[in-house]
């Protein structure tokens, strides 16, 4: 299942970061206090906690759109920094963020296009992934014809472009309702199992960050830190999924992780009973 | 085609309405044509001497023109400077602001005196400097207006600057630029045009205009406001025309 380097088996590691916004002066807020995170080749991590508890801020660290204030990012085995400039991730956003005058195909090319692909071979390549999330009788619309959560899988289908390693989420599925969204999910399960990447997704979804990843890292404000890391072991993932007791098992200890009530170990002990 | 009809059909009834009500008022209330002239006598005149008309449409349109292109393309330097550097944006801004508030009517004699007045020149630069500004304005929003998600993105595909700007800051900017454009376009025919009242050639529509009334030949003058009307709706289609090939996306509902 792995892709990445054989010379480290783990995606992104991330020690001892702070993040401080206006250091020194009275409006002074530290964003992420001391935090160390792992995410293993092939793992899907989700990011969770209320707004300002960091999780955005942790992802742009990790894929150096902003830089630490303290503390070392590495992802695929190198600094950020060499990591964005090698195109070791590929990032979606909350807003598809498509640019409305190129094409859909065209925008799906655009990493490609930066890196200096043939045009022949960026379109092949741009009609795979468009098969991949089943978008190919779309190529030639414009963004602004598809619906969001088309607009998104476009977006998914470019931030997979360069066939990197790892896929950095930011609230991807936040701005589409709740069918669209499970659907979503669905697909983006089946596309990270075709490809095997490691995925870090933020959301401030429960039920989401359960359904979609092996570890759910739980994280809280004023100062934005890893307050628990819970274990999801729903084996491989289905619609009754949604519905099986493991499931609600997991979303309450992630609830109750979220509410400061229970310690990360009585948490996945109530887990594992199920 | 029915919705284009149903469009174009409303507008046009009104129009011949209204130049029927006003025939109607002239003939019936005995109007002097120097107070108001009939509809009637201002398009005898102007298709009477159509070919003066378009000579002169010619003249003004070619010193628009000219203006409407060297204002553009000033506009444009200017606003990808200060996109890019923050600092000259301040300097130029207020600088461009109070340009756009000097008269153009104060500024026309003193051109005129500069550059020799029988010469196009100083119709060509106040044109330039009517146009610039909304050229500048717009364009370095457009240069500087970008969702901030799409800016980490090029940064997320390590886009270098130059290429953030000619694959994001200014195709965001390409409707901005044909709004000011569809400002500008008609702005610079009346620019030119008022330009001509300060003396110089003769053979453009504001000097047509002004000699004709000065003459007692009000159907005429006014066939050549109709000229002017004419020559700057043609200017804006044109605008428009051009926005729809090269900006298809423009008007549409932006995707988020």
């Amino acid at each position: 299942m792995s892709v990445t380097s054989p010379v480290s088996t783990t995606a992104v590691r991330a020690t001892g970061i702070w993040k401080v916004f206006n250091e020194g002066q009275s409006n002074e807020v530290t964003a992420l206090q001391d935090i160390d995170l792992t995410v293993e080749a092939g793992e899907f991590i989700s990011l969770i906690g209320p707004s300002g508890c960091g999780k955005s801020t942790l992802l742009r660290v990790i894929a150096d759109l902003t830089h630490p204030t303290k503390g070392v990012a590495e992802v695929a085995g190198m600094s950020a920094a060499d990591a964005r400039q090698q195109q070791k991730y590929g990032m979606a956003f909350q807003q598809a963020a498509l640019f409305d005058w190129r094409t859909v195909r065209r925008n799906v090319e655009l990493p490609l296009e930066l890196q200096g692909w043939s045009k022949s071979s960026r379109a092949a390549r741009a009609m795979e992934l468009l098969e991949m999330v089943q978008l190919a009788d779309f190529a030639n619309h414009r963004p602004w014809e598809l619906s969001g959560g088309m607009q998104q899988r476009v977006a998914i289908a470019r931030s997979l472009a360069v066939d990197p390693p790892l896929l950095l989420m930011d609230e991807p599925f936040g701005a589409l309702d709740e069918m669209t969204r499970e659907r979503m999910q669905n697909e983006l399960l089946r596309i990270r199992q075709e490809t095997g990447k490691s995925v870090i997704f933020v959301t401030h979804s429960i039920p989401e960050a359960v359904y979609l990843s092996d570890r759910v890292v739980v994280m809280s404000p004023r100062p934005g830190r890893i307050t628990d890391i819970i274990d999801v072991n729903l084996g491989s993932r289905d619609e009754d999924t949604r519905e099986a007791e493991a499931f609600f098992a997991a979303v309450t200890a992630v609830r109750e992780a979220l509410r400061g009530r229970t310690s990360g170990s009585a948490a996945r002990a109530r887990v594992g009973e199920v | 085609m029915n919705g284009r009809l149903r469009a174009v059909w409303p507008p046009v009834i009104i129009a011949l309405i209204f130049l029927s009500a006003w025939q109607l008022l002239v003939v019936v209330q005995d109007i002097k044509p120097f107070l108001l002239p009939s509809p009637s006598l201002i398009l005898g005149n102007f298709f009477g001497d159509l070919s003066l008309m378009f000579n002169a449409a010619i003249y003004t349109g070619t010193t628009a023109i000219l203006g409407l292109m060297f204002g553009t393309a000033l506009g444009l330097v200017l606003a990808l400077i200060a996109q890019r550097f923050g600092v000259v944006n301040k300097l130029i801004t207020p600088l461009a602001a109070g340009l756009a508030t000097v008269p153009i009517i104060a500024l026309t004699p003193i051109l005129n005196n500069m550059f020799s007045i029988t010469s196009r020149t100083p119709k060509v630069l106040i044109t330039m400097i009517i146009v610039f500004f909304p050229v500048f304005v717009n364009v370095t929003r457009g240069l500087i207006q970008i969702q901030p998600v799409q800016l980490e993105l090029m940064r997320s595909m390590n886009a270098r600057p130059m290429t953030v700007l000619r694959q994001l800051r200014v195709p965001n900017a390409i409707p901005f630029f044909f709004t000011a454009l569809k400002i500008a376009a008609p702005l610079s025919v009346i620019a030119a045009l008022v330009s001509e009242y300060f003396g110089g050639p003769q053979q453009g529509l504001g000097s047509r205009i002004a000699s004709s009334a000065a003459n007692t030949a009000y159907g005429r003058a006014w066939a050549y406001v109709v000229a002017s009307i004419i020559t700057g709706l043609i200017f804006y289609l044109i605008v428009l025309a051009v926005e729809r090939w090269a900006a298809p996306w423009t008007g549409r509902a932006r995707s988020a």
